[in-house]
């Protein structure tokens, strides 16, 4: 019923509109849906399908622009039924679609330029100067320029208790005793303060943070 | 067997176990002298990392005669004082004939904190304690030196005298 339905908006401008319309009208009648006559419809001269709806002969201009629309109440069973003529004809071989674009989602596109910024700037700093392999349970000596001390290098020897990776912004922990007091650090590995890095011992740990440290300095002395 | 018991066993175990009477393990724990660990080096006693707020205990770090200092007001910022930072306090310990005795309410700048502090170069800075230096309400030093680590930040803050007088200056 559905597509008897269907083909006779399709077919309101090949004129076999009225051999439809009577199929219809034989279907209705059987299904005993009391709706109304789809034979009295098609004896009207007045209507005639216009897309998905039902127009008057008058109502459409020169430009073909639909004025008064009359919606087909009658001949609607479903309302999935009606099916506009472009997804009808795009089951027809012959329309050619033009190629799927499959964009690639911002922020992993994002993410993959900063890895490749992220690595030419480390390559950078270390074709400028030597950086060592800088693990936590190493004691280093370090030469640091502090901007706020008239550019005076200070000397900093301590262990390294943890370290974080982040590309350019890897960044390290650096605890040392000063004066008794126990002073820790967090410096960038690649900042352009740290003149030089020189790795003074490595022992042995089995951690990745020594943040037990803390309690007992001096179990990791020389 | 007893150089065996000695390796296999901890000293904590060895010093809960040799109380017990077993005579074995009693021979090995007098045979191996036990590390006594100071009660705030256990983990729980560890300095709590957080803003200095009201009652929180502090180090005197000159001579002015003060020992400890309890926090009774930050005059900075809603949360509470940082590195640099003037705080009022009052002296809860305090050595014999010092210019400040116990009870007296004394402003202090905060010159070491167990706070991280970040720093314009992209470092940070903490420290093992909390620290001041007692200062009148002029901002002028009570004491005539000063002991331990100092930030270079109080040179921001204005604190020069603090930081002539400082042994170090990280």
């Amino acid at each position: 019923m559905q597509s008897l339905l269907r083909r006779v908006y399709l077919a309101g401008s090949h004129g076999s509109a009225a051999k439809l319309l009577d199929r219809a009208a034989s279907g209705v009648a059987q299904s005993g849906a009391n709706l109304l006559s789809i034979k009295h419809l098609s004896s009207c001269s007045w209507i005639r399908p216009f897309g998905n709806s039902i127009v008057s002969g008058d109502s459409v201009h020169s430009h073909g622009f639909c004025v008064n629309t009359m919606p087909m109440r009658g001949l609607s069973t479903v309302g999935s039924a009606e099916v506009s003529v472009e997804e009808e004809s795009s089951d027809s071989p012959g329309v050619e679609h033009p190629p799927r674009i499959k964009f690639k989602r911002p922020d992993k596109t994002a993410r993959h330029i900063m890895n490749i910024l992220n690595k030419e700037a480390v390559d950078k700093v270390r074709g400028e100067r030597e950086i060592p392999d800088v693990q936590p349970g190493c004691i280093i000596q370090m030469r640091l320029q502090v901007p706020e001390n008239k550019r005076r290098e200070s000397t900093l020897k301590g262990i390294v208790i943890g370290r974080r990776n982040a590309g350019i912004n890897t960044t390290f922990r650096l605890r040392r005793l000063v004066a008794g007091v126990g002073v820790e650090s967090v410096f960038p590995l690649y900042s352009p303060n740290i003149k030089e890095i020189k790795v003074l011992d490595r022992k042995k740990v089995r951690r990745a943070k020594l943040y037990y440290l803390r309690d007992r300095m001096n179990a990791l002395k020389k | 067997m007893a150089a065996f018991l000695r390796s296999k066993c901890s000293s904590v175990g060895r010093t809960l176990m040799g109380g017990l009477g077993n005579n074995l393990f009693g021979a090995v724990n007098s045979s191996v002298e036990t590390v006594s660990r100071p009660s705030h080096c256990d983990p729980i006693f560890q300095q709590i990392r957080t803003f200095i707020q009201m009652r929180t205990n502090l180090k005197v770090v000159d001579n002015s005669g003060a020992k400890r200092v309890m926090c009774i007001q930050s005059l900075r910022g809603k949360k509470g004082a940082r590195l640099g930072d003037t705080i009022i306090g009052s002296v809860k310990e305090a050595q014999p004939r010092g210019k400040v005795k116990k009870g007296d309410v004394v402003y202090g700048v905060v010159v070491r904190a167990a706070m991280k502090r970040g720093r314009n170069d992209g470092s940070e800075i903490q420290f093992d304690d909390n620290a001041i230096v007692l200062v009148n309400n002029k901002g002028e030093l009570i004491g005539t030196r000063v002991f331990g680590p100092v930030p270079h930040e109080l040179r921001k803050k204005k604190h020069l005298k603090i930081l002539a007088l400082a042994e170090h200056i990280v």
